[in-house]
């Protein structure tokens, strides 16, 4: 009897053959043009994440910013004032936290590029399009994947500039495989960041500004890959590669410098001629707002600088403030005043505009703009007319005179200060201060901190609670190891087959 | 069940004698009266059969216990029997009235456990099964029914991770039987698998909750079974006129213990006082002006003193507040031969001890047996409840952090101050005080040493832009409630004699709805108002059908068990967020301004589980017993080709006192042997772990502001792994049952190891895979572990009765492989670490040891001296802790963290003592748990560094004034959270349970038309012991949230609530 009653029931196994209802698995996705298309609005949705934590490892340890709540002890502001004090363990939040997101991007990139056969040749340091089964018209797999190629190469530009040699994945990962994998160095990095970028300057959209079609405005194409390719190129010293680059861009692409510094960043205004590429926020309650506003905001403001009051993370240097001349048009577009008298403070501006909800910003983050390619073409020449012209074009825009240049050293002081002013609180001014180690002569990132540290070490450090560092102390750890960040301890921890090396001097 | 075959015996024996009665009443014959009493207690038995031998009926004794029988001549004796009680026989002789006392059996030969689909006799029991009678537990002031069974049961362990009302306890059987967060035991309620039944079973409707603790015993639930089955069985009616019963409790519940905390001014004082103390010092350089105190720190001082009048707020009485605990229960229960009911309603209210923390619920019981003719049985349960519970939103470890000088409304004085600020120059006495009205205020005046303070500009007292959390608590309100109805219809259809098919049919309903609501500005200003509309429903449909083959051959007894059953769970989620209503009065999501996407989505999923089950149990002159147990499950959780899992178990036992040759043997009255083996398993798994899910993630592209474009992005904190399969545990146990001294003492004894092997995990992942976990079966775990319970009499006598129970248990795990891996290690919120090792326990905490502090430079450049180096931050700090050089090397680096702790106990225990003098019934239970340790959260946190007393008492201030030597400036040197320094004991014994009651005498009862009537008055914690390191509150309390949802990491405590007191007077009548 008992025989029968299973023999019934067996024929209902399909009873436990279930599947998700509300979500979907990369098992089953990917099967089409469209289903690509909004895989790629999600890698692009991975650039919000990896935002909210970018200011801290680059601005933040840069002469432009001091962590704002010197006296507060809560864990988050201390984590922060040991990024801003160069002493990060390698145990560090923020690190981690910055780290896996970058991470989690390149895995969402990686999926999606798989899946459309456009695979990374590690040996021969090319980006090809393999056969592809499913249905998706050859020139839709273009535009996608010089998107993704793009993104990919923008999350590991970042990652090798900040910890250097990191793991080089670029496909999908079995993660019981992993642990078989080292860092790579930092040439095999810059090796995938190149063919990426290649790929997606030669597969990407075309067009001049003003023929972008409304509904691609925002995306990558084949002129904000060139900038960035442009910025590698520079970043390795590889200046004669960068200049027909930076010239095609300004010659062919149709973007241009906005008339007023102010538009480039207004909420009325956004992916206006100068934006070559941003990381877009919306705001109205659709999860995709701004955190910056409220992030930035001064702490006790109450609503008087932005709705939901401000954590005061990121305070504008004094320094940085006062090399604004009074006639330059960009500071009272980056930095303003809260409070008056003794208990007035500086904050950053930029990013803060009207919102309703807290840490729901309309407010974009760019990351390329059209003065950025100017001033990159005026760095890769170096002294010569041509630059100076160009220096000078920025310098017209924010209501300045022409630049005095009549030296090299003048000319290097000129660049470096202009991109300094010009880009504050866009997440520049680290990565430049490394560059112009390399690209500049005279410029050097050590030397720049230690006189960061010096201006702002009475007007600021000092107010750090007992036992507090001595101003001689906080210099002393501004070391060219600690140029790089620690690979994060947890990712060394948790590779128990292979040691993983650790940055020097951690 | 003893109890139905009792009254079903009197009631056929009644029946019986009154037919017989009167066809009997010419014969010759003559009439013995007598009266039955219980030999313990000396009250009257009713139902007690008395039978005239040769005679085919006899009578039962009534309520007063008397009773009177026609005997034929020629009966020689009578023999009275009672289920429970040993059976007397008396000759008759030519007495004309028979007194008899019935003496008590031991339980053992004549209970009935429930098992898994079935029940057994204990004598029969061969798997390591305990069973807890529900005698006064719900008298027990605790919401919940595990938290009652606290300490009750051997290998039962039972942990209050936190004390808001109604939250759930940890619970677990026999250790940790798996390395994944779902590895809390299997809840059956009458035969329902239900994974929150521990919260909505009444506990005054529960008969008996059943342990099934070894994997043959357990086995029979296949992949449900590893981490232990608990059975609740509920109350049924007997054929017995009907009874009533109504039981009332009500009293109060304070915390038992707060933290030490430094008034501002107290803190202040401190520091100028250490100040003073530091000048005297010559090596160091004294600190002056803000070095020995900051700005910030004297505004705080100022405001205390001056504008609050020197009256600090108490923020810990702030939070905390005496709650009231009240249960009101009535049931009804009889019934007729053919027709039983038990009837029951009940409604508890625990009122925490936090604001806004409550827990209400309402109960409703109808269960019906009907006998559909003699072939078919019909049951009937059916338990609505519903349960309303409301959520403090501000945990009570931001209460006791925040600074004494913040007063929650401002008076006069504050407001006029800040007043002078424009911003705020419309608050008046009487509003919420908050953080940020207090800055950029220019602060002056005396500081405690009598110097002026006079500085140069405005001051920041306390830079939060956060609102206090009284108001912030005031402002939200998290309202919960629970919809919920187990019901179910089973058939039982007598096939053949011995032979009985049964089919259940049980539905486990549960809706919730929860409103988490915030005002306007409710947490800082300038934030919209804010309802978060949740429902949840959970439906969980099952069929089981079985077949029961009961037959004895002579010496042979065969029971045999074939069933299969399918078990379907829909679950689904659906949440809305609306922001920015006009008025905080309105909360209906048509009055929002907007919809936060953020906040609203919907999930919903289904189960599966198919499964096939038989058991067969054979019994050789009930002394040679053996039983087979198997099970096939089919899951939903797993892909295809790993859905399903195999779960046989054998079992044998040896009745030793049934032999011959024990017969002699008096003082041992009872020893069974048992050993089993088998193998259960774990499916508690996420779902879909063997699929990589992905998520919305939109993202805004187009010209303008652009518009929110679909987009779709893995799932950011779990990768899937579709070999993912069944972990299965193979246990042995070992058990002995003996009792002794004419079964005044009885002690039962098992011992067990367990290996589980395929680890279910979530595995940490390199992070640069994208993913921080993946799901994957690695390596296989251990636990070893022994259990005690000892139950005796200590002393009987008509008027006074000792008795004592007790229970001991020890388990140990050790992770035998884990796939590749030596070990891993796991982060926890504070960078703190968490080691998994191959050999050691499953978790060990790895830091760096400590011997106290370096007590000066001179310290520090002597250890230098000697070629001690570090690459470590912060590690060579005077008044910092000194980090031991563990792999002596010289150098402090991250190889010499070392083992500091594990959260494991060496042993816990429970005693229970039982005294009963007349009227007057006294129960106590000390529980206690023997070892272990826990990481401190406090030490984190910079609020509990200077303002608790445990961390600042005695510490190091200067080369001159150490301290103790031990304890480091708040401030200085290395992080403490790396370290043993913040590594306490975890050990504790309590005073879990008291309960004193009087009962009426009978007839004084009977005066006001009662059956009985008891009043009694019931505590729990009137004392807890904690251990001397601990810093402090609750030693139970654990983090169970972030990082600490995994198994792998535990033993971390962020601030601890504080335990309750609880007491409640309560009276039990019966009509």
């Amino acid at each position: 009897m008992l025989l029968l009653v299973v023999a019934g029931i067996s024929s209902c196994t399909k009873e436990i053959d279930l599947y998700p209802q509300s979500n979907l698995s990369t098992a089953t996705f990917y099967r089409n043009t469209g289903e690509m298309n909004i895989a790629l609005s999600g890698c692009y949705n991975g650039l919000q994440r990896v935002m909210t934590e970018e200011w801290t490892l680059t601005e933040l340890r840069s002469d432009n910013v001091v962590m704002g709540n010197a006296a507060s002890t809560s864990t988050v502001n201390r984590d922060l004032s040991d990024l801003d004090m160069f002493f990060p363990n390698t145990a560090h939040a923020g690190l981690y936290t910055y780290w896996i997101n970058s991470y989690y991007n390149i895995r969402n990139i990686n999926i999606l590029l798989n899946s459309l056969e456009v695979n990374y040749n590690a040996s021969s340091g090319s980006i090809s399009y393999d056969p592809l089964s499913i249905a998706v018209a050859e020139q839709d797999r273009k535009k996608i994947a010089a998107q993704a190629c793009f993104l990919r190469a923008h999350h590991y530009f970042n990652l090798v500039r900040l910890y250097g040699g990191v793991f080089l994945v670029h496909e999908p990962l079995n993660p019981a495989d992993a642990k078989a994998i080292n860092r790579s160095t930092v040439e095999d990095i810059y090796r995938l960041i190149i063919a990426d970028l290649q790929s997606a300057a030669a597969n990407g959209a075309n067009q001049k500004f003003a023929s972008i079609p409304a509904a691609d405005v925002g995306r990558v194409n084949s002129w904000s890959a060139k900038a960035l390719l442009a910025k590698v190129y520079l970043t390795l010293n590889r200046k004669a590669d960068a200049i027909p680059l930076l010239q095609d861009v300004i010659t062919n692409s149709g973007y241009s410098l906005q008339a007023s510094y102010a538009n480039v960043f207004s909420i009325t205004t956004e992916m206006n001629s100068e934006i070559l590429f941003a990381v877009r926020y919306k705001a109205g309650g659709l999860g995709i707002g701004s955190p910056f506003g409220n992030l930035f905001a001064p702490l006790n403001s109450g609503s008087a600088v932005v709705n939901g009051d401000g954590s005061g993370y990121c305070y504008p240097a004094v320094e940085l403030s006062n090399q604004y001349v009074t006639a330059d048009l960009r500071k009272a577009v980056n930095i303003a005043t809260y409070g008056s008298g003794s208990s007035a403070r500086l904050y950053a501006k930029k990013h803060i505009n009207t919102q309703t909800v807290v840490r729901d910003g309309e407010t974009d983050w760019p990351l390329l703009r059209y003065s950025d390619v100017l001033l990159m073409l005026a760095e890769a020449q170096g002294n010569t007319g041509n630059s100076v012209t160009l220096i000078n074009q920025v310098r017209t825009r924010a209501g300045l005179p022409n630049a005095t240049i009549t030296n090299d050293a003048q000319f290097e002081a000129a660049l470096a200060l202009e991109r300094k002013l010009e880009f504050a609180f866009e997440n520049q001014r680290w990565f430049d201060m490394l560059r112009f180690n390399t690209t500049l002569t005279t410029i050097k990132a050590e030397q720049t901190l230690k006189d960061h540290f010096a201006v702002m070490y009475p007007l600021h450090y000092t107010n750090y609670p007992s036992p507090k560092l001595t101003l001689a102390e906080m210099q002393a750890k501004v070391t060219p190891e600690k140029m790089l960040l620690p690979i994060p301890q947890r990712e060394i921890d948790n590779n128990t087959q292979i040691v993983i090396p650790q940055n020097p001097g951690y | 069940m003893n109890h139905k075959t009792a009254i079903m015996k009197t009631v056929r024996s009644l029946l019986v004698t009154l037919l017989w009665m009167v066809c009997t009443t010419a014969m010759a014959q003559r009439v013995i009266t007598g009266k039955v009493i219980n030999k313990e207690t000396g009250e009257p038995m009713q139902g007690v059969s008395v039978l005239a031998d040769k005679a085919k009926s006899g009578v039962s004794t009534g309520a007063d216990g008397r009773y009177s029988i026609s005997v034929q001549k020629g009966a020689s004796t009578l023999v009275f029997s009672f289920v429970g009680y040993g059976a007397q026989s008396v000759l008759i002789e030519d007495k004309a009235a028979i007194d008899v006392a019935m003496v008590q059996v031991a339980e053992e030969n004549a209970e009935v456990v429930v098992v898994g689909y079935g029940t057994q006799k204990r004598s029969s029991v061969t798997g390591a099964v305990s069973k807890y009678r529900n005698e006064r537990m719900d008298e027990t002031p605790v919401a919940r029914l595990d938290q009652a069974l606290q300490g009750r049961i051997a290998g039962v362990y039972v942990q209050n991770i936190s004390s808001e009302a109604g939250a759930a306890p940890k619970i677990q059987v026999r250790g940790i039987s798996s390395i994944n967060a779902g590895a809390s035991p299997l809840i059956v309620v009458d035969g329902q698998p239900v994974p929150d039944g521990m919260s909505f079973v009444n506990m005054a409707d529960v008969e008996s909750v059943e342990v099934l603790k070894d994997a043959a015993s357990a086995a029979i639930y296949g992949s449900r079974g590893a981490s232990g089955v608990i059975l609740i069985t509920t109350k049924q009616g007997k054929a017995d006129k009907p009874k009533y019963n109504f039981k009332f409790s009500r009293g109060a519940k304070t915390d038992y213990k707060r933290y030490d905390i430094m008034t501002t001014s107290e803190y202040t004082e401190m520091l100028f006082a250490e100040a003073a103390l530091k000048a005297q010092d010559p090596s160091i350089t004294p600190p002056t002006g803000t070095a020995i105190a900051t700005n910030a720190e004297r505004a705080a001082y100022i405001i205390e003193q001056t504008l609050m009048g020197g009256k600090s707020t108490d923020w810990q009485s702030e939070s905390l507040r005496p709650g009231a605990f009240q249960n009101i229960q009535l049931s009804a229960s009889g019934g007729k031969r053919d027709m039983k009911y038990f009837v029951s309603g009940g409604y508890q209210s625990d009122e925490g001890m936090m604001f806004k923390s409550m827990f209400e619920r309402f109960n409703l019981r109808t269960k019906l047996d009907i006998d559909l003719g003699s072939k078919v049985k019909l049951g009937l349960n059916l338990n609505p409840s519903y349960t309303k519970r409301q959520s403090p939103s501000e945990n009570f470890t931001n209460f006791y952090r925040y600074p004494s000088f913040l007063p929650v409304y401002h008076n006069d004085s504050t407001a006029a101050k800040v007043n002078t600020l424009a911003q705020w120059a419309s608050i008046r006495p009487g509003a919420y005080a908050q953080p940020r009205h207090f800055s950029s205020i220019y602060y002056s005046g005396t500081m405690p040493d009598g110097s002026l303070w006079v500085p140069t500009g405005t001051s920041d007292p306390f830079s939060s832009a956060q609102n206090t959390p009284k108001s912030s608590v005031l402002n939200q309100d998290i309202d919960a409630r629970e919809y919920r109805l187990q019901t179910g219809v089973d058939l039982t259809i007598k096939i053949l004699p011995g032979l009985e098919f049964k089919t259940l049919a049980s539905a486990y309903m549960n809706y919730t709805n929860q409103l988490n609501w915030a005002n306007r500005n409710a947490t800082a200003d300038g934030v919209v108002s804010r309802g978060v509309y949740i429902d949840n429903t959970y439906i969980d449909l099952l069929s089981e059908n079985t077949f029961n083959y009961n037959k004895t051959f002579g010496d042979h007894t065969i029971g045999a068990l074939a069933g299969f059953t399918y078990q379907r769970t829909d679950i689904s989620r659906e949440q809305t967020t609306g922001l920015d209503y006009p008025s905080d009065d309105i909360r209906t999501l048509n009055n929002a301004t907007s919809i936060d996407k953020a906040g609203t989505f919907g999930t919903k999923n289904q189960i599966g589980l198919l499964s096939y089950l038989g058991r067969v149990n054979y019994a050789f002159r009930n002394k040679y017993l053996l039983t087979v147990n198997f099970r096939a499950d089919g899951s939903s959780y797993f892909a295809p080709g790993n859905k399903w899992g195999y779960f046989p178990s054998v079992s044998g036992g040896w009745m030793v006192t049934e032999e011959g040759f024990m017969q002699n043997v008096k003082w041992l009255n009872r020893l069974k042997l048992r050993a089993s083996y088998g193998v259960s398993g774990n499916n508690r798994i996420q779902d879909w772990a063997f699929l990589d899910l992905l998520q919305s993630a939109n993202y805004p592209l187009g010209s303008g502001t652009g518009n929110s474009n679909t987009g779709q992005g893995t799932i950011p904190s779990i990768g899937g792994n579709p070999g993912v399969t069944w972990e299965s545990t193979f246990q042995t146990n070992l058990g002995m049952d003996a009792s002794f001294l004419k079964n005044r003492l009885s002690v039962s004894v098992d011992v067990y190891s367990s290996k589980t092997d395929e680890l279910l995990l979530q595995q940490s992942a390199m992070a640069f895979t994208g993913v921080p976990q993946y799901w994957n079966n690695i390596g296989s775990l251990r636990n070893k572990g022994l259990e005690v319970e000892v139950s005796s009499t200590n002393i009987l006598n008509k008027n006074f009765k000792w008795t004592t129970s007790a229970n001991f248990s020890v388990v140990r795990n050790e992770i035998i492989e884990l796939g590749n891996e030596a070990y891993l290690l796991n982060q926890g919120e504070r960078t703190e670490v968490y080691q998994n090792k191959v050999g050691d326990p499953l978790i060990q905490f790895l830091g760096y040891k400590t011997d106290g502090v370096w007590l000066s430079q001179a310290d520090i450049d002597a250890a230098r001296a000697k070629g001690l180096t570090s690459s470590l931050s912060n590690v060579f700090i005077p008044g910092g802790l000194k980090l031991v050089d563990v792999n002596g090397d010289n150098v402090l680096d991250t190889k010499d963290r070392t083992i500091i702790g594990n959260p494991y106990p060496d042993f816990t225990w429970g005693l229970t003592n039982n005294f009963t003098f007349k009227g007057f019934d006294f129960t106590f239970t000390l529980q206690g748990v023997q070892g272990g340790e826990l990481i401190n959260g406090d030490a984190n946190y910079n609020e509990s560094r200077r303002m608790m007393r445990v961390f600042t008492n005695n510490r190091w201030l200067s080369p001159m004034f150490p301290g103790n030597g031990k304890t480091p400036y708040s401030t200085a040197g290395f992080n403490w959270m790396l370290t043993d320094f913040v590594v306490e004991s975890a050990s504790y014994w309590a005073l879990r349970d008291l309960n004193l009651g009087y009962t009426l005498p009978e007839n004084w009862a009977k005066y006001v038309k009662m059956r009985s009537l008891r009043v009694y008055f019931a505590a729990q914690n009137l004392y807890y012991h904690m251990a001397s390191n601990y810093r402090a509150l609750n030693p139970e309390g654990r983090s169970t949230s972030g990082p600490y949802a995994s198994a792998l990491i535990d033993g971390y405590q962020r601030g601890s609530f504080p335990i309750p007191k609880t007491y409640v007077f309560g009276v039990d009548i019966n009509f």
